[in-house]
């Protein structure tokens, strides 16, 4: 069963991805900041990321990055509310830095799970 | 018969008469004076010793010669010889002053006097000419006049600088009434009879007549004071707002004292100040909005997530999925609300391209047409379609939406007309307009003016502030103006807004003027470029679509002069080019020569058909070329030659 590690400050919000994905039949890991991702992954055991970009320790962009480079094919969705850093906007940046897909919040779970599994499926 | 006159007698006689002369001889030798007699000939026939003396040569040398002899033709003619004949003719005593060149010192200044004598009793035969040497005292006169000459000009020059300069200056007496005052003192208090201002008191532009005294006793005490910003009542009763100091005159020629005060229209600074403070206020608003709005976007998130899995778990159509939809109906007004703040707040990504705004304009105008009531009448004078500001066309719409509906509903009570106006004009121009930096060379300035109910100051100054309304309650969010000020300022536009109770508003918009030619396509941050010269647009979009997501952008032309112009000016320099041989917009022996104006060496992908030319071949051994491709070329053999090339 694909495993999916999310990144996420919101407790709630995570809560709530999470329940989404266990229902799903998704193997579900999950992380409070990026510093606490970082520290936790496992590169074997990890086939997609969903992180918010604006977090306190260590922010999205950054983890993004360093997930890169640990594991190249990885898979990550990057998920913001807002929020802008130069000419591009946060979402860019993180297109640019290699998410799979972007998303902003409020977002719809559904839409969520819809690009979770085309990014997925496009892996097998 | 006549007695003999004795010989002793005679004697005597002729000693006295020899006495007389010798006297009168010796008078006219010493004499300060050039004396000379002149005949009608022009010629001298007695000199003076001083005359010799000043002349460097003896009586017997002058005596028989003419003037021409001795001042020279030129100067006989051009200055002497007119006097001459005037004194002749008319008798008259000639005297003039005339500078001549003397031996041994220099150019002197002379006063000559011709005095016409009769010899014979009858008609004149003669003429004396007295010459005195008035040299020092010339000089003297000289210099004073020079100096004179400066004054006057100098004098002129302040009258000017009086006349011209913006700032009103007023001197008064220490009871304020005025003395004298500058043509700007009359402009600045929209006075235009002088006279009467003359008659007036200094005291009566104040409001506060004791802060007029305050004033007085300082400068009398200090003698010099800067008063600040201070509100002054001008001659149509208006408040002005003036930038005043003063001081003690000490120059004043009676004993008594006087007060000059420097007052200047503090108007424009006045205003551009509040701007300032209007614009960092919006700015502190919008960052704390912002990040509410931040934080109710997470939890808004989680009651979607939630109602979404309560909605998996209830049958459809039930009591309970009916609730829940209304839940996510809530969150759905929420989340647009949540939207518009962070629009403001400038926190909402823009797709900005290159926009006609006549053609978003038009295209609201159409739009919002047919809901505008009959009482109602748009004007519009829009400018041609080539004016282009960068921006996202749908956050363009939306601006111009908030700003005609906002003046439809100002005047849907007694109607009236929305005239909507458009010009461009030079950036330098809009420089003291904008509280921010000039980004471009033109700026479009459009203005939404409507004659409905205007608004009171204390209005005007909140309107961009996010859920200020004059509205009633439920009737719109008081979002509108903000939204609409964040999508203008992130656009590095601005929006100023002027309007009277009762009269109506008018609300312009700046934009920069983006010409195509110097920013053809706009690039996201960090992304590469690729340059892709091809003649099929539909290979360019399939590609397009094929790099989405890999951190490259396509650069594409369907214009050979629009890439030729973009090669030339270096404004997209790409990172990657590839190259399909056969496309129409560059032949292959046209590519080197085009490559090589760029500043660096970028690798090319070249894509040619099975057989090469000899052109081709040519390209292909330059050594620019880092992978070729045989069509038919399949998107993934293309994104792994991109891979290989950077």
């Amino acid at each position: 069963m694909p495993r999916v590690l999310i990144i996420e400050d919101e407790a709630e919000l995570r809560e709530m991805i999470k329940t989404t994905l266990i229902r799903r039949k998704y193997t579900v890991m999950e992380a409070s900041n990026g510093k606490e991702a970082l520290l936790h992954f496992k590169p074997s055991m990890t086939d997609l990321v969903v992180t918010d970009l604006i977090m306190p320790e260590e922010d999205g962009l950054k983890v993004i990055i360093k997930l890169k480079e640990l594991k190249p094919s990885l898979k990550i969705i990057a998920v913001s509310g807002g929020g802008k850093a130069g000419p591009g906007g946060y979402l860019n940046l993180a297109k640019a830095l290699g998410a799979h897909a972007v998303i902003s919040k409020p977002f719809s779970i559904n839409d969520l799970i819809v690009k979770i599994e085309e990014l997925l499926d496009k892996e097998q | 018969m006549e007695p003999e006159m004795q010989p002793e007698l005679k004697k005597r006689s002729a000693e006295v008469l020899s006495e007389e002369s010798r006297i009168s001889e010796s008078v006219f030798n010493n004499s300060r004076l050039m004396i000379s007699v002149i005949n009608r000939d022009y010629v001298y026939e007695k000199v003076n010793f001083t005359f010799c003396n000043a002349h460097n040569v003896i009586g017997s040398d002058i005596v028989g010669k003419t003037l021409s002899d001795l001042w020279g033709i030129q100067t006989f003619c051009e200055f002497i010889k007119n006097n001459i004949d005037r004194c002749f003719e008319k008798g008259e005593i000639i005297r003039y002053e005339a500078s001549f060149e003397t031996p041994g010192n220099g150019t002197r200044y002379f006063e000559v006097t011709f005095k016409p004598i009769s010899v014979t009793g009858k008609e004149i035969t003669h003429l004396i000419a007295e010459t005195m040497d008035i040299n020092e005292s010339k000089l003297k006169e000289l210099k004073i006049q020079e100096k004179e000459n400066e004054i006057r000009e100098k004098e002129e020059v302040l009258k000017k600088i009086e006349k011209n300069i913006p700032i009103g200056i007023v001197r008064c007496r220490p009871d304020g009434m005025i003395v004298q005052a500058n043509r700007a003192f009359f402009d600045i208090m929209n006075c235009y009879d002088e006279t009467t201002i003359k008659q007036v008191n200094l005291k009566s532009f104040y409001q506060q007549e004791y802060l007029f005294d305050i004033h007085c006793e300082q400068i009398l005490e200090r003698h010099i004071e800067n008063f600040g910003r201070l509100s002054l009542i001008d001659c149509k009763g208006e408040e002005i707002s003036c930038r005043i100091s003063g001081f003690l005159a000490l120059d004043s020629p009676d004993s008594e004292s006087y007060l000059d005060f420097v007052i200047e229209d503090a108007t424009r600074e006045l205003l551009l100040e509040n701007r300032l403070i209007q614009a960092q206020k919006l700015e502190t608003i919008g960052a704390l909005a912002g990040g509410i709005a931040h934080d109710f976007n997470n939890i808004l998130t989680t009651i979607t997530g939630y109602s979404e899995l309560i909605l998996e778990d209830v049958p459809a159509n039930s009591d309970l999925s009916e609730k829940v939809n209304k839940i996510l109906n809530a969150v759905l007004r929420a989340r647009s609300i949540t939207n518009q703040i962070l629009t403001f707040s400038r926190q909402v990504e823009q797709e900005k391209v290159a926009v006609s705004v006549t053609e978003v304009l038009s295209e609201t105008i159409g739009f919002i047409k047919s809901s505008v009531p009959s009482n109602i009448v748009i004007n519009s004078e829009l400018i041609g379609k080539d004016v282009k500001v960068l921006a996202d066309p749908t956050q363009l719409f939306r601006v111009f939406i908030n700003l005609m509906t906002n003046a439809i509903q100002a005047m849907d009570e007694n109607g009236g007309t929305l005239s909507l106006a458009m010009k461009v004009v030079d950036g330098k121009l809009v420089t003291n307009q904008l509280n921010k930096n000039i980004v471009a060379d033109e700026y479009l300035i459009l203005s939404f003016k409507d004659t409905g109910k205007g608004m009171e100051p204390a209005v005007l100054s909140r309107i961009f502030e996010p859920f200020f309304t004059t509205r009633d309650v439920g009737k719109g969010t008081g979002l509108g103006l903000s939204v609409t000020y964040g999508i203008i300022s992130e656009m590095d536009g601005e929006i100023l807004v002027s309007s009277k109770k009762g009269e109506g508003s008018e609300f312009f918009v700046y934009l920069p003027v983006r010409h195509q030619f110097h920013q053809p396509v706009q690039v996201e941050g960090d992304k590469r470029k690729i340059l892709f010269i091809t003649g099929d647009k539909h290979e360019s979009r399939m590609l397009s679509m094929a790099l989405e997501n890999t951190g490259f952008i396509l650069m594409y032309f369907s214009d050979r002069q629009q890439l030729l112009h973009d090669f030339a000016v270096k404004t997209n320099s790409p990172d990657l080019i590839i190259y399909m041989t056969d496309s129409g917009l560059i032949k292959p022996e046209d590519f080197l020569p085009l490559y090589q104006q760029l500043s660096y060496p970028v690798p090319c992908i070249i894509i040619t058909n099975q057989n090469c030319t000899s052109v081709e071949d040519k390209l292909l051994n330059s050594g620019i070329v880092k992978q070729h491709l045989v069509k038919p070329v399949s998107l993934k053999e293309i994104k792994s030659a991109i891979q290989l090339s950077v």
